[in-house]
């Protein structure tokens, strides 16, 4: 759930945005938080078919927070930048084609940015590193994604919270894209952990997973945030996979209501439906209090 | 990139041993070994060591039987069957050799023992059919057992194997099916949490242990390696070698706890590969390679191999309640086990007790994970803090600290706390984390404790 402070200069204004300058500004500002008015942001994709559904207003939409309707107060679509957060294994069995894959998988994604879109880059073995923060200079992420080489163990839960992190600091739709070619055999935090800070957060992840391990984590953590996992063998085909997130996050809307007649604290089960012939996805829930 | 090496032990219903008829090149191998156990300096990669390291791993195999007959001998040479049994076998299987390979086996005992002159050494005439080299051993045997040691081959037997094993580790070779001679040890191994192959491996560490079932202590009538300060030494040093380089061997502690049941030391190494086996690495690997029909691993699901490294460790506290680092890794079992509140406890006690930052650290940063499961944030807070002023560059306590911001609705404290390590220039050297090492740390004297069981046998004639 974000907790958030009007400033009004986005195009969604009201509640929902915060960090309006920093985010058009890039890295120049540190972010800043607040808490004084609350609203739950929801991005969800609206299908029909398989074919995306343009032009639905707020009354087109249906929210209900555990079970109780909500007033949909602000509907947006391509309208508010997207910050856009790669979160890559950079693990030694990376190292070769696979981190060659990867770094033109990251180009053609960054290349696909809009002017006032914003990307980071954060990386993980055992190390994690933010190797570039949100940034609309694109040049300056994929100098990063070149310098980056594959050594080490794998700190996938430690590096997708990093990514968590990073993709909320700053205003603006944050899609979180964690790739791994592997299983978690050093972070700190457990993925139950990542998956609890993933709830209380609005970031969408989609998981790119490559090998024949089982990636539950990477998994439950794209379904909880209403993203999604592509699952591969191999990984000359990336760059087709990053761009379909991309365009497929670019689809959705971003709905914000302000939640009402139920409890603060605790899980909150979210059903997003439009009242007409479609398919919605959209995040399961959110977590609020601790 | 972390690697791993870790055995999985076969278990296979009905008779494993189809034992064939030894032949002369096995009786002639043996020979052979008893000269290259003679020879080998403890410790070293030489000739010995490196003629030994050559045989294939059906060559082991069927020494481990032949090994094990020579042992009867030395202790009976007047014996004529062989029973042997070897770890994990659910029933003893017979060796017969053919006359004449009998006699040449006697004599081979009666030149390991050093008991050349003795009624039953005599009447085979043992001494008249032994080359210079065997007399030489027999020579240096004799010396040893009037020193008061009866044990020369036996321990220098399992010295030159544990050599072998560690320094010049053979390849991995196909799986082969079918009954087979002598003991199989297969192996898989892992590379960051993936497996990478499986295999067999020369038995080595087998016939190691096995040799050491016979040493008989001064003054003992029987084989009791329980009583033996080396056999004990040999056990906590390569059983430290193993952790320390990843390379997990159930049977060897589940053999040193049989011997030795309440060594504080072998049963703290017992419940540390436990809680190795419980975590990530291990855990994925084994999930990611189904075990071939017939096998079965030994590592169990997580909370089973904590539930055992928990059993382990307390055993250890009980034998020895001054040893700080397993109550301190305890403490941890306890919190990964959903018992924060008895973590929390011996993770302070453990913190009293233990003085090396290192161990201060892992301490800490439990105590810290202790206290955020128990919902008291601000004594997690303060934990992880004590953790980050002990290693400024560590990663762990930083997220930690982070998360419990997050997990307080604190956005910007969850991003303040990132910041060292989000500020860090992704081209700096590797910081120092303790917590990337924690599954070997326990094993940081390996390599004193081997150097303390090789000394006594260096430089001996």
């Amino acid at each position: 759930m974000n907790v958030i402070a009007p400033r009004g200069c986005c195009g969604l204004g009201g509640a929902l945005v915060v960090w309006c300058s920093a985010a058009l500004a890039g890295q120049a500002q540190p972010p800043t938080f607040s808490a004084k008015v609350e609203a739950v942001r929801v991005d969800a994709l609206v299908t029909d078919r398989g074919q995306p559904v343009l032009g639905l207003k707020p009354s087109d939409f249906e929210v209900f927070d555990n079970g109780v309707p909500q007033q949909v107060d602000l509907v947006s679509y391509e309208q508010v930048p997207l910050n856009v957060v790669l979160a890559l294994d950079m693990s030694g069995s990376v190292a070769g084609d696979r981190l060659d894959h990867l770094r033109a998988a990251g180009g053609t994604l960054l290349s696909a940015l809009k002017k006032d879109d914003q990307a980071a880059l954060v990386t993980f073995s055992h190390v994690v590193t933010l190797a570039a923060r949100l940034t609309t200079d694109v040049a300056t992420v994929r100098d990063a994604l070149g310098r980056a080489v594959g050594v080490g163990s794998t700190a996938l839960a430690d590096g997708a919270y990093a990514g968590l992190i990073v993709g909320e600091s700053d205003v603006g739709r944050a899609l979180l894209i964690v790739f791994s070619d592997g299983l978690d055999t050093v972070s700190w935090l457990s993925p139950e952990i990542v998956i609890e800070t993933a709830k209380r957060s609005d970031v969408v992840v989609y998981g790119v997973a490559v090998g024949g391990g089982k990636p539950e984590f990477l998994r439950e953590l794209a379904s909880l945030t209403g993203g999604r996992l592509f699952e591969v063998d191999r990984t000359a085909n990336l760059s087709a996979i990053f761009l379909e997130v991309l365009q497929e996050f670019r689809q959705r809307y971003l709905l914000s209501y302000t939640p009402r007649g139920v409890a603060r604290d605790g899980w909150h089960r979210l059903e997003v439906k439009v009242r007409r012939r479609a398919t919605v996805k959209a995040r399961p829930g959110y977590l609020a209090g601790f | 990139m972390r690697r791993a090496v870790f055995a999985v032990f076969v278990v296979l219903a009905g008779p494993v041993w189809a034992l064939g008829q030894p032949n002369d090149d096995r009786v002639t191998r043996v020979e052979q070994w008893l000269k290259a156990v003679m020879r080998h300096e403890p410790g070293t990669t030489d000739d010995a060591a490196q003629r030994v390291a050559s045989w294939s791993a059906s060559d082991i195999r069927r020494l481990w039987i032949d090994a094990n007959a020579i042992a009867q001998l030395m202790r009976d040479p007047r014996r004529s069957g062989f029973q042997v049994k070897a770890e994990r076998q659910p029933a003893t299987q017979t060796v017969r050799y053919s006359t004449l390979q009998l006699m040449r086996m006697k004599a081979l005992a009666c030149a390991a023992s050093g008991n050349l002159s003795s009624p039953a050494c005599v009447e085979i005439r043992a001494a008249s059919s032994l080359d210079p080299d065997l007399v030489r051993l027999s020579a240096l045997a004799a010396a040893s057992r009037l020193g008061g040691d009866d044990n020369f081959v036996l321990r220098r037997g399992a010295l030159l194997h544990a050599d072998v094993a560690m320094l010049m580790p053979g390849r991995i070779e196909p799986m082969t099916g079918g009954a087979l001679d002598g003991p199989r040890q297969v192996r898989i191994h892992t590379s960051d949490g993936m497996p990478l192959d499986l295999g067999e491996v020369a038995p080595h560490w087998e016939v190691a242990r096995m040799l050491l079932d016979f040493v008989r202590p001064a003054g003992a009538a029987n084989p009791a390696p329980g009583l033996d300060d080396m056999v004990r030494l040999w056990y906590r040093s390569t059983a430290a070698w193993m952790q320390a380089r990843e390379q997990h061997d159930t049977d060897h502690l589940d053999r040193a706890r049989a011997i030795f049941p309440n060594d504080a030391d072998i049963l703290f190494l017992s419940a540390c590969q436990h809680e190795v086996y419980a975590g990530a690495p291990v855990q994925s690997a084994l999930r990611a390679m189904p075990v071939p029909t017939g096998m079965r691993s030994e590592v169990v699901p997580a909370r089973a191999e904590l539930q055992q490294a928990e059993t382990l460790f307390r055993r250890a506290l009980a034998a020895n309640p001054a040893m700080g680092e397993a109550r301190l890794r305890y403490g941890r079992v306890l919190l990964l086990l959903d018992r924060p509140a008895d973590a929390a406890n011996d993770l302070r006690k453990a913190l009293e007790m233990v003085t090396e930052d290192e161990l201060r650290y892992y301490g800490e940063l439990f105590l810290g994970g202790a206290e955020t499961a128990r919902r008291n944030f601000e004594a997690a807070r303060e934990a992880y803090g004590r953790a980050v002023r002990l290693y400024s560059e560590a990663q762990s306590p930083r997220i930690a600290l982070s998360e419990l911001a997050r997990r307080l609705g604190d956005r910007g404290g969850a991003w303040r706390e990132m910041q060292p390590i989000f500020e860090r220039p992704a081209i700096d050297a590797e910081p120092d984390e303790p917590w990337w090492r924690y599954f070997v740390v326990q094993a940081r004297n390996a390599d004193a404790l081997l150097e303390a069981l090789r000394r006594p046998f260096r430089n001996e004639p």
